[in-house]
């Protein structure tokens, strides 16, 4: 379990540049998580309202909501070049059976957008 | 107002384990990253390698764990200095919590960091510290499975210690199929069975840190 020190990083970030905008407050979130990232969503969720609750990020309004956006694994054999989607972090391909995938997408975790005033 | 960030969330860590990176590569510091199950054996291989190396090179050890100063006192009674981060519940290092402690140690005349990551075999796999080397212990009675079911781990690490081989005719785990399971998931990495209770295949371990020791030095 460590999304609540990765949400603490996701949300300093945020407020870092909320204050270079000169906003007061900040209302939404919107993160980007990737299925083979190792971030779980609901341990995410649940970082967040704590921090929320708790007010350690003053800008961050009572009201704020989390987006969370799924990214799909996608991975490209390196042996035969097609692409598939890997069941794992690291999947065999399924053409030609090598342990050569190269990840596309899905390891992805960041923050897409903010919203505040 | 929306905002488009499209800010990575690990930026913080890429920069401080960047910056821990830059620092060892100036004082030419050969730092592993060594990580496991809680009780694979971390503290035990380090006790019996420092013992082995502090005779020709000046060692240093930091001790990653939730609670207490344990480990890092077990290591100071080889006469080898060594730092203890309590996590204090964290699960993993990060490189922040390495930068925070390397004022502690004299990098200068430090030749080798060992790095004793928290006991767990998920979320330190996740986070740079900046070393050189990132190694995972997998103890065999742990079973095979561990292989299949941790792939990060396997993955992001170079070399697979197999630890408490002294206990293979006791316990069932298969050599070979630890050596298939692991190409399968970082084809570049290497596994190497020892027993820090024997002291079985350490030379080879010895020799692979010597070698790495070298090449870092080097330029
Ligand atoms: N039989 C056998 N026992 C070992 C070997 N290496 C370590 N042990 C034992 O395994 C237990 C755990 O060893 P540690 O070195 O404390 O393990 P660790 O990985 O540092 O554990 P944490 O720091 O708690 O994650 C101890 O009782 C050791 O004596 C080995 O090669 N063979
Ligand atoms: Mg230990
Ligand atoms: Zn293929």
């Amino acid at each position: 379990m460590h999304e609540m020190g990765l949400m603490e990083d996701a949300l300093e970030l945020v407020a870092e540049d909320a204050e270079k905008h000169a906003f007061q407050s900040v209302d939404k979130i919107s993160l980007i998580v990737g299925d083979l990232s190792n971030v779980l969503p609901d341990a995410l969720r649940f970082a967040f309202d704590a921090f929320r609750e708790s007010g350690q990020i003053p800008i961050l309004s009572q009201q704020a909501s989390l987006e969370i956006i799924p990214e799909k694994g996608l991975a490209k054999c390196a042996v035969c070049g097609i692409t598939y989607e890997p069941n794992a972090f690291i999947a065999t391909c399924p053409e030609c059976g090598m342990p050569f995938g190269v990840l596309l997408a899905g390891e992805t975790f960041k923050i897409e957008s903010y919203e505040g005033s | 107002m929306k905002i488009t960030l499209e800010k990575n969330v690990m930026e913080n860590n890429d920069r401080a384990a960047a910056f821990n990176r830059q620092l060892f590569n100036k004082t030419k510091t050969l730092v592993i990253n060594i990580m496991s199950s809680p009780g694979a054996g971390k503290t035990t291989i380090l006790e019996r390698t420092v013992a082995e190396l502090s005779k020709d090179y000046h060692i240093g050890v930091i001790e990653g764990d939730i609670a207490t100063e344990r480990d890092a006192d077990r290591i100071r009674k080889k006469g080898v200095e060594a730092v203890q981060i309590a996590t204090e519940g964290e699960c993993h290092l990060d490189p922040r919590m390495v930068a925070k402690v390397l004022p502690e140690l004299d990098l200068d005349a430090i030749d080798i960091l060992f790095i004793e990551n928290v006991g767990n075999l998920v979320c330190p796999s996740e986070f740079d510290l900046g070393q050189n080397h990132r190694v995972v212990v997998l103890s065999t009675p742990e079973g095979n499975d561990k292989i299949p079911k941790y792939p990060l781990m396997f993955h992001v690490t170079e070399l697979a210690l197999i630890n408490k081989v002294d206990l293979l005719p006791h316990v069932s785990f298969d050599l070979d199929k630890a050596r298939e399971d692991l190409r399968a998931i970082q084809p570049n990495s290497r596994l190497m069975p020892i027993s820090a209770k024997s002291g079985e295949g350490f030379e080879t371990w010895i020799d692979w840190i010597r070698a790495n020791l070298e090449a870092c030095q080097k330029h």
